[in-house]
């Protein structure tokens, strides 16, 4: 079985390899000239995670959605362990300790909410009409887990949480009327809301929002991350500083150089011109789900790739932006690129589910 | 492309088809804005931001906070800050790291590998802009022979550094700890993560204990740098917060008083306020300069250190496990009059030896004591008379009334690595050697011998709860504060479920070891301080290393005693290794800890003059 699937990925999507595995390298280059340390680490989890994306290449999708509910109890129950008793560090609490390593489940949250909701949305191999009832339930799932993860606190993961449920949503849609009613009372009610959530914010995520009002207004303070990402991006030029020559990465601390603003760094040493490749090989991973979901003859597995899509997409575009300095400073990572072994787990997890879709829904 | 499943139609663009094309149209637009803002940041503005970050690049540099300082209870400082000079090496600037490694090296007269060293144990962990320390302590003249190289050596500098200046003469090592700078190891634990490299975190005592408190949090310095990394001017500076300077239980004067007395000898002193459980004093010999273990060490000097034969790195005033001898006596004393199987007027005659089965034990005093109740079976320290009551009453009661006085379990003093002895019985020889319990075994118990070990540290909280007729206080060294975690009330007094009578019979008996001409604890005895306490001299077996199983020279000696007696306010705990009789090696190093107390704390209100010290 695993030969037939990896002839079939070889043989049928030779590009699609050839662009992951050039992006995973990518990622390792530039980590190793943040810190050749975490390369390391990354590497070895970039492995994992392939083999993870092969185990998973293995079950046929549709067992995956059978028993989405179980996957997605467990993950809420890690989730539920690690606001009880997790492990802090940083002053949030998002790990579990598993001996030598530790794993954050608000990650795998992202692969349990994807497939609950397929589950959810499809019921019986058939694409029901969205009633509030279901609507509810689908609510409920996402907004309850990204509560949880919120308060680690981690609003980036969270974020990530109801981005997938918008996708969901809309790809499932809503009559018009009650779409154009929600955004009316949501824009009469954004002052309340905004007094409430402010509130509960703390106080590093009311400044990296104040910052993004105003970055200039304290340039060696709040406004700090953007500016330097800026600054990073733009010392590029057409073909970048090489990996050595990357000043504000070696000079100067671009905090999260590693994680949120990895493609900062990339860009620096790249410059415009890798940036343009980077961006084509993302777009092919992109185009890539959205065939996958176009072609798909079972609203199953329409709705998982187009979920994984839509997820990959949004958390790209969002993390890029970010850097670029267009959105505020959320913290969501870019997906396959920024350091971390869970997230790197569930990308290429969710990479491998819009694989399987490709093998196993053509019969 | 073949459909063979039916969309149900709703919302706006009609299908989910329609609706995942209008994703896909979402992110082409999202990537044109992202492709045309790189055109602009990248190439328009290239010029503008690659200045910036060529010319002006803001360097952030944590600033160490100062660590707090340590004082006894009175406000002598025990630790304090001095200067030291250190060099430091950032590694992302050095352009030839052998070569200008090697020269340092030459520059400082110490070997490169040294200095490779110390870069190995932090360079590879850290990103490369943040500075490795690399020797600290230098003397002056090396100072002087780095600055004029430095012009030529980017990437290295001086600074000066705070360093811990512990007490002469090793007073408090091992209460009072070390530091050392953290490992890549240390990083693990996240509290480390956000110290700058160099900085000197507790390594043991109360530096290890009360590190988040000492510690502080560090400064940032924010500096304008030009490609030269020479500073442009100085952006804004975050003022590192000094560590809380801690006030411990400690009184300098009984703790210095204990480690002289106790002088090379190896042993340990354990003073504290039984009303409380203050710790007075807490000294062990022998013991280490606690300076010397701040600074970088070579391994060979280390290995020396802890493989000593005397083991002075083990603090065994909490660490040492021995047996009690006699002064164990007072348990099984108390044992025997709650179970109501020992009565204090009823006559015994000892007639030197005790048979169990086929072994027979021996009084200390060949020949016996004669005819004798407990009050003189206490006061002359008679081991006959506890055989017997040991044999009246089994383990069971003997361990259960140890264990009430927490003997068997840890005091919770606030110091890192406290180790508890064991209080054997039936249950307990069954779990962990896997054999049943011999008759032979209970006598040994009874006077505190065989399986039986405790810290000197249990020993003085044990007499402590016996001076304050049945209240356990819980050790500790911080000055009036609850423990770290803030549950547990320091001062709070746990009672001891044994009847204050019986404590009153035990208590009058003890006061006469030391009271009486023919006392065991009489060399302890001060005209106008009224002691009382209990003497030990125990037997050991070796049961570690290679002296495994034999006897060792001479016994361990003990005195335990409290003071005064209607109105305790100390203990006293006095414990040292192979000394031989309690009374006279460890009696008169109490007897001098008493004295000072009483010089120190009594006399001036109203009590007469003391005699002074000899």
């Amino acid at each position: 079985m695993i030969a037939k699937i990896l002839l079939y990925v070889v043989r049928v999507h030779p590009a699609f390899l050839v662009v992951l595995s050039a992006l995973l390298l990518i990622d390792l280059l530039t980590l190793f000239s943040v810190t050749p340390y975490l390369a390391v680490k990354q590497g070895l989890w970039e492995v994992f995670g392939l083999l993870m994306g092969l185990g998973i290449l293995l079950v046929p999708y549709p067992l995956f959605l059978k028993n989405a509910l179980w996957i997605y109890g467990v993950v809420l129950a890690l989730l539920a362990i690690v606001f009880l008793a997790g492990h802090a560090s940083h002053g949030a609490r998002r790990w579990i300790g598993l001996g030598w390593f530790q794993i954050q489940p608000s990650e795998f949250m992202i692969l349990g909410l994807i497939l609950f909701l397929t589950w959810l949305f499809v019921p019986e191999k058939r694409d029901v009409p969205l009633r509030p009832g279901r609507f509810a339930a689908a609510l409920l799932a996402s907004v309850f887990p990204a509560l949880l993860i919120a308060r680690q606190p981690d609003l980036g993961t969270a974020f990530e949480l109801m981005i997938i449920f918008s996708v969901f949503v809309f790809l499932k849609g809503i009559p018009s009327r009650i779409v154009t009613i929600s955004v009316l009372g949501g824009l009469a009610f954004f002052p309340v809301l905004w007094e409430g959530v402010w509130a509960h914010l703390h106080e590093f995520q009311k400044d990296r929002i104040r910052a993004f009002i105003d970055p200039a207004s304290d340039p060696s303070g709040l406004g700090y991350h953007t500016i330097q990402s800026i600054v990073a991006v733009g010392s590029g030029g057409w073909f970048g500083q090489g990996l050595s020559g990357a000043t504000q990465v070696r000079y100067q601390f671009l905090p999260g150089a590693h994680t949120d603003f990895v493609f900062a760094v990339f860009t620096e040493e790249w410059g415009f011109a890798g940036a343009l490749i980077f961006l084509g090989l993302v777009s092919y991973l992109v185009w890539f789900g959205f065939r996958t979901a176009m072609d798909c003859r079972d609203p199953a597995g329409f709705y998982l790739s187009a979920g994984v899509t839509g997820f990959f997409l949004f958390c790209f575009l969002i993390n890029v932006l970010m850097v670029l300095g267009i959105l505020p400073v959320v913290g969501v990572p870019m997906p396959l690129m920024s350091y971390g072994g869970s997230a790197m787990i569930v990308s290429l997890g969710a990479m491998a589910l819009l694989m399987n879709v490709r093998f196993y829904a053509k019969r | 492309m073949a459909s063979e499943f039916r969309f149900h139609k709703n919302g706006i663009l009609g299908s989910p088809r329609a609706r995942l094309n209008g994703l896909i149209f979402v992110f082409w637009l999202g990537i044109a804005v992202v492709v045309v803002r790189l055109y602009v940041v990248q190439v328009i503005k290239h010029r503008h931001y690659l200045a910036l970050a060529r010319d002006n690049v803001v360097k952030v540099v944590p600033i160490p906070p100062l660590r707090g300082e340590i004082t006894d209870r009175n406000g002598v400082v025990l630790v304090r800050n001095g200067p030291d000079f250190a060099v430091f090496e950032i590694p992302g600037e050095v352009r030839h790291p052998r070569r200008e490694l090697a020269w340092l090296a030459f520059d400082l007269g110490i070997p490169a590998s040294k200095l490779r060293h110390a870069l190995s144990r932090l360079g590879f962990v850290l990103p490369p802009h943040m500075p490795v320390p690399l020797e600290t302590g230098l003397s002056m003249a090396q100072v002087g022979r780095v600055n004029m190289d430095l012009y030529r050596l980017p990437g290295f500098y001086i600074q000066v550094m705070p360093k811990r200046i512990y007490p002469p003469d090793n007073i408090g090592a091992h209460l009072l700890g070390y530091v050392g700078s953290f490992t890549a190891s240390d990083l693990k634990g996240s509290f480390y993560r956000h110290l700058p490299p160099g900085t000197g975190i507790g390594k043991s005592g109360i530096e290890k204990e009360y590190d988040a408190l000492l510690q502080g949090a560090p400064g940032l310095r924010r500096k304008l740098v030009d490609s030269h990394g020479r500073m442009v001017r100085n952006l804004r500076n975050d003022p590192p917060k000094e560590g809380r300077s801690l006030r411990l239980t400690i009184d300098m004067r009984l703790q210095m008083t204990a480690e002289r007395f106790l002088g090379d000898r190896r042993g340990a002193v354990v003073a504290l306020d039984p009303r409380n459980g203050e710790i007075l004093a807490l000294a062990s010999h022998p013991s280490y300069n606690s300076e010397e273990l701040s600074q970088a060490m070579s391994s060979a000097r280390w290995n020396t250190l802890v493989h000593a034969t005397d083991h002075p790195m083990t603090d065994r005033a909490v660490q040492g496990l021995y047996p009690p001898g006699s002064v164990f006596k007072i348990v099984t004393t108390l044992a025997g009059l709650t179970e109501h199987k020992l009565d204090p007027e009823a006559p015994f005659h000892c007639a030197g030896t005790f048979r169990v089965g086929s072994v027979i034990f021996h009084d200390w005093k060949r020949g016996g004591h004669g005819t004798l109740h407990l009050h003189k079976a206490i006061e002359q320290s008679c081991d006959i008379y506890f055989y017997h009551l040991g044999m009246t009453l089994g383990p069971e009661p003997i361990a259960r009334v140890a264990r009430l006085f927490g003997l068997g379990s840890r005091t919770g003093i606030d110091l890192p690595a406290e180790l508890s002895g064991v209080v054997p019985d039936r249950e307990w020889k069954r779990k962990y050697l896997h054999t049943s319990w011999y008759p032979g075994e209970t006598p040994p118990l009874a006077i505190g011998q065989g399986f039986l070990t405790v810290t000197p540290l249990e020993m003085a909280r044990l007499m402590g709860a016996v001076a304050m007729k049945g209240q356990l206080s819980h050790p500790h060294l911080l000055l009036g504060e609850k423990e770290k975690g803030g549950s547990s009330g320091a001062a709070d007094l746990t009672p001891i479920p044994i009847p204050k009578k019986d404590f009153d019979i035990v208590r009058g008996d003890l006061r006469d070891v030391v009271a009486a001409p023919h006392g065991t604890g009489h060399p302890v005895d001060l005209p106008f301080f009224a002691i009382a306490g209990k003497t030990g001299t125990a037997q050991v077996v070796s049961n570690r290393g290679k002296n495994k199983g034999i006897k060792r020279p001479k016994a361990d000696s003990w005195f335990v005693g409290f003071g005064p007696f209607d109105d305790p306010r100390i203990v006293v705990a006095v414990l040292i290794e192979n000394g031989g009789d309690g009374g006279d090696v460890a009696g008169p190093v109490a007897r001098e800890i008493f004295r000072m107390f009483y010089i120190t704390r009594l006399a001036e209100k109203g009590n007469p003059a003391p005699a002074v010290a000899s």
